[in-house]
């Protein structure tokens, strides 16, 4: 203790006090949030670590205990292994393919045109609608002989189509090589709107000047947006590939709209979170269900981690 | 202090959950009321007309057709037991997931809906209240009932469920294009032949690539699942082989497409819209058939096949009480009658159901349906795990289908396996 | 609101991420700043000139324009048609639905009226049912949410990273593995009996860590000055919250609105646990029980009328707020 320090003692006082009276504050405020937060979510999650380890009757509780069991049936079982690939494939694959849109998207509207706004509110249109609404529609087009069906032949598109396997009346969301991939077009259309605003968020957060300095310097607009653009939008990035994983590996209402409660077809519609539902109302195997939930949760507890070290991890680079 | 947050709700969640029951899964309690309402003694009759008090009656509803019949009835029923007020609980969407969240909870409704194809899951986790005391009680005479129907409802020699009304699969042709049901497999096949290519027509049949037709189609030609006990597989024999194979041929041969095939949402919707002549429906088709008139149709029995007798299979829900439920004599004086011959009249003679009592009067347009009663084999409901089999059945089959490769090898191992997994863990 | 890929939820776990654009670009660039509170430091060269850029390129900027309208205007039409065959298609009878014809032949109301009938309960204690209860869960949501939101953004305290870690790790738990627990619990504490089912639901959904996210990455983005200029002259932090910070935040609590209202109007899920008596149903509990309407399989135009009514609200709710609501999300969700 200096003679410094002890020259000021009621600074350092009243700034503890005041320190005090700041975490009491954020306690407030955030108390009855986290409370609710703890007994709905954090609550269930502890919970259902703790049902993993039993054979559990839904009614009368544990029947028998299993250790790692649960898991380590959950994990062999070959549907199990289907929910996870397919899970891992959607999120893998609709996650890049909506950001590009999103991002695509966001780079046009950004310039200065007319009718920006509108365009802009067009975009996130088809987010609005329930996904009851949005898969209903979605059948109804890709229907084997539904609207996409017809255009395409009008278009005299077919013999394109042919080419790579697909008749004239595909049946593209129940034929199980495509129904999954029909789905991740079905997303990417509905979500590519908020991801082009997200976007269109970072992108105006990037000066002007930096656009006039490039200019300047002779880069062409490709070159702009690669070397410049692009690289500023990192955080942008970082947020929107983090939505976006988080709710594709949670992904269930499409796929039970689109095919059924079994994956259907043939099982290419099996989720993670749909095998979860499945063990615990269907199979009424609740102690394996909420190995499963577990399982998942440390499944996009991690995928979130790796994107964290992937976008947030690299060093600064020069242009 | 989140610790003890933490162990608040935990705790909170593990009581909620563990509370109530035995702690023993599987041991259902026998008779008993344990609920509120005028305690019976368990020896003494059981008197329906003596009972008061109120009754939730949990049910999906599948049509408002069918919701006008079962108002119907339950008006009848108020008038003879007017001591006894029913409330309805209609359930959206997935009723078997609704239904198992009350059951977790202790708190199902009174009286409820059950389906075959998950009767013996129900039953094996101890949700069901035990009839046997209230039946014999009340000297309620259950020899009507189908005992194919009646049986998928008992456990272990316990009924645990009524049959409220029950379907078979029958054969529904378009009469204009086949104004002569076949009556055997190999006419069917020689009409569908016949059909192939006719203008208009999308294919001849529509047929499910599931076993839920597909297994009326195994029996007709002389498959099986299970062996004549039950307890080990049947599908790898070489009759069940020859019958699946056969089935797939349907397929292969273009006799048959599936619903999704022809962009329809089912067979039925297939026949009414003219793109198919023959689809292999329940008496439910009969009420959609109403929305295409320019449809003639009629249905006909299953065609016999190798097996030489006529099968088919049958479809049916339950009524029955929770173990948890909280007015239990209330809900038992309300499915008696339901299941009566009473009460089941009045829900079926609207024709928005078939009869699962052979002392009830078939409504018109259903005797086939009613006819193939005789026969059927359940069609869900027969076996634990069974929604396993079906699923594995039919992954493998609808593969076989859009890969066009039809074979029913790949088909007949991945049942097996389920077969063998599912008595298994029995 | 978490069926369909969600809007604002989830993201960084970092609570102070660098501004952006720190980290990217070139000491030859310009350091760019958190959007409209950055301070940017200009190069001498540019500011001493200032030319018109638009000279070099001037044609390859036009041809570029053009082709943008094209897609855009593509693109826009391919957000359309999908409604508008809907819309085009509830007007149709049975048989032409399958067909190609933009104009109905015949055009007939029949499928609304047949949709307008069937609907149990009627179509308008739907609306009010469901109207209620996203109404009450919005309030909630911007109450607590900002609560939550400032307080993580502004205020010091103990443990408040792994708190807002525990916040988003939330957002990782299925709705369908808690569906059972959350259930028990309303069951054991006598929620379960005619307004009260309303009110469980209000609680499930009153708070969603996309608000408290949300709210709190637009928290951070507002000076810190104006917070101090406040302190100075006396207010203590409820004051400053309440007089200062929260009428800064409207485009997020615009936002915040406009979310959680949509969610909770399309949601299906906490509805269909929680509710018993048909005559609290909302709106997409009924119209599931209407499609469902089982093996009487698709009969698209009624289908589509459903599905016209239950999108109709929300549109009429976003062309309205949409300019508060996109750069509500805008301003928020991105910015360090």
């Amino acid at each position: 203790m200096t003679a410094a320090s002890q020259a000021r003692p009621s600074k350092v006082a009243s700034k503890r006090v005041g320190e005090r009276q700041e975490a009491l504050a954020g306690y407030a405020l955030i108390a009855v949030p986290m409370l609710l937060f703890l007994v709905l979510n954090i609550g269930s999650i502890l919970y259902a670590a703790f049902i993993s380890l039993w054979q559990w009757n839904i009614r009368t509780g544990p029947v028998k205990f299993l250790g790692p069991n649960n898991y380590f049936n959950a994990l062999k079982d070959p549907i199990f292994q289907s929910a996870v690939t397919n899970t891992i494939y959607y999120t893998v694959i609709w996650v890049p393919l909506t950001m590009a849109l999103g991002l695509f998207l966001a780079v046009i509207v950004n310039q200065k045109i007319r009718g920006r706004t509108f365009f802009r509110g067009a975009f996130y249109f088809p987010a609005i609608a329930s996904s009851a609404a949005i898969s209903t529609i979605w059948i109804f087009i890709m229907n084997p002989f539904g609207l996409f069906n017809q255009v395409r032949g009008i278009l005299g598109l077919n013999p394109l189509f042919s080419l790579i396997g697909f008749g004239p009346t595909q049946d593209w969301l129940g034929d199980y090589h495509t129904a999954m991939n029909g789905i991740i077009i079905l997303n990417a259309w509905t979500t590519s709107g908020t991801f082009m605003i997200f976007y269109l968020a970072a992108l105006q957060a990037i000066p002007h000047e930096v656009y006039e300095a490039a200019a300047i310097d002779g880069a062409g607009a490709w070159d702009t947006f690669r070397r410049i653009t692009f690289p500023l939008l990192r955080p942008g990035h970082f947020f929107v590939a983090t939505v976006g994983v988080i709710g594709g590996l949670q992904l269930f209402d499409q796929a039970v709209q689109i095919g059924n409660v079994d994956g259907a077809p043939a099982n290419s519609l099996m989720t993670l979170v749909l095998y979860l539902y499945n063990a615990a109302f269907k199979r009424l195997q609740y102690g394996s269900a909420a190995a499963a939930g577990v399982l998942l949760f440390l499944i996009i507890f991690g995928a979130t981690l790796i994107q964290r070290r992937l976008f947030e991890g690299r060093e600064p680079t020069t242009a | 202090m989140h610790k003890r947050f933490l162990t608040l709700t935990f705790a909170t969640m593990f009581l909620a959950a563990a509370c109530g029951g035995t702690g023993e899964s599987g041991a259902p309690s026998t008779g008993g009321t344990g609920g509120s309402g005028t305690p019976a003694e368990s020896e003494s009759a059981f008197d329906p007309a003596s009972i008061s008090g109120d009754v939730t009656l949990g049910q999906w509803e599948s049509s408002p057709a069918e919701g006008t019949a079962l108002k119907a009835a339950l008006d009848a029923f108020a008038v003879k037991y007017p001591n006894i007020k029913v409330t309805q609980t209609t359930i959206p969407g997935d009723y078997r997931a609704a239904m198992v969240t009350k059951f977790g909870a202790s708190d199902p409704p009174d009286l409820f809906y059950i389906n075959a194809e998950y009767a013996p899951e129900w039953m094996s986790q101890g949700f069901l209240q035990s009839l046997d005391d209230y039946i014999q009680r009340q000297g309620f005479d259950t020899s009507p009932f189908f005992p194919d129907y009646l049986s998928i409802f008992q456990q272990d020699g316990v009924t645990y469920g009524l049959p409220k009304d029950g379907n078979t699969i029958a054969m529904a042709v378009n009469t204009d294009l086949v104004p002569n049901p076949p009556t055997t497999m190999d006419e069917l096949v020689s009409v569908a032949q016949g059909l192939k290519g006719k203008s208009g027509l999308k294919a001849p049949m529509c047929l499910n690539p599931s076993l839920d037709r597909g297994l009326a189609f195994l029996y007709a030609q002389g498959g099986s699942l299970l062996n004549a006990d039950g307890t080990a597989s049947a599908i790898d024999t070489a009759e069940s082989k020859t019958a699946v194979q056969w089935y797939m041929d349907l397929f292969k041969d273009g006799l048959g497409q599936t619903n999704t095939q022809l962009g329809d949402g089912w067979c039925g919707e297939a026949l009414g819209k003219g793109d198919v002549a023959i689809a292999f429906e329940g008496g439910w088709l009969k009420g959609a058939m109403d929305a295409f008139p320019k449809i003639k149709w009629q249905f006909a029995e299953m065609p016999t096949g190798t097996s030489g007798t006529k099968v088919t299979i049958n479809y049916t829900a339950a009524y029955g009480i929770g173990v948890d439920s909280k007015n239990k004599d209330q809900a038992w004086v309300l499915m008696q009658y339901l299941t009566g011959p009473e009460g089941m009249a009045k829900w079926t003679e609207g024709g928005i159901a078939v009869p699962s009592r052979s002392d009830v009067a078939v409504p018109a347009g259903f005797e086939t349906i009613v006819k193939g009663a005789d026969y059927a084999k359940p069609g869900s409901g027969f076996m634990p795990g069974y929604p396993d089999v079906l699923k594995a059945f039919g992954d493998a089959f609808l593969k076989q289908v859009t890969d066009k490769t039809y074979d029913a090898g790949p088909v007949i191992d991945a049942t097996k396996t389920a077969i063998t997994t599912a008595l298994a863990s029995q | 609101m978490r069926s369909a890929p969600p809007p604002p939820e989830g993201g960084g776990t970092t609570p102070d991420r660098s501004v952006p654009g720190t980290s990217a670009t070139s000491s030859a660039l310009v350091a760019g700043g958190g959007g409209d509170a950055g301070v940017t430091a200009v190069l001498p060269a540019t500011a001493a000139k200032r030319p018109e850029i638009t000279v070099v390129g001037d044609t390859s900027r036009a041809w570029r324009i053009r082709i943008a309208y094209f897609f855009l205007i593509a693109y826009a039409l391919l957000m359309f048609v999908p409604f508008a065959w809907t819309v085009i298609t509830s007007f149709k009878t049975l048989e032409d639905s399958v067909r190609l014809t933009i104009v109905p032949q015949p055009f007939t109301t029949a499928a609304w009226d047949y949709a307008l009938n069937n609907l149990q309960p009627n179509i308008v204690q739907m609306f009010f049912n469901s109207f209620v209860i996203a109404i009450a869960v919005t309030i909630t949501n911007v109450v607590l949410g900002s609560f939550a939101g400032y307080a993580f953004a502004r205020l010091r305290f103990p443990g408040r990273g792994i708190l807002f870690l525990l916040v988003l790790a939330t957002l990782m738990i299925p709705d369908q593995l808690r569906m059972i627990p959350i259930y028990s619990i309303f069951n054991s504490i006598g929620f379960n009996k005619g307004v009260l089912q309303m009110v469980s639901i209000v609680i499930v959904l009153a708070i969603s860590a996309s608000s408290v996210f949300l709210l709190r990455q637009y928290f951070l983005t507002i000076p810190k000055d104006l917070e101090e200029a406040a302190r100075i002259d006396g207010a203590g932090h409820w004051t400053t919250f309440l007089r200062v910070m929260l009428p800064l935040a409207s485009p997020a609590i615009a936002a915040v609105t406009i979310l959680q209202f949509q969610g909770t109007w399309n949601g299906f899920f906490w509805p269909f646990v929680l509710i018993r008596d048909q005559s609290l149903w909302t709106l997409p509990l009924g119209l599931t029980q209407f499609r469902l309407v089982g093996g009487f399989g698709t009969n698209w135009p009624p289908l589509m009328a459903t599905v016209v009514l239950a999108t109709v609200p929300i549109l009429i709710l976003y062309m309205f707020f949409q300019r508060y609501f996109v750069e509500g999300i805008a301003a928020s969700g991105v910015k360090g």
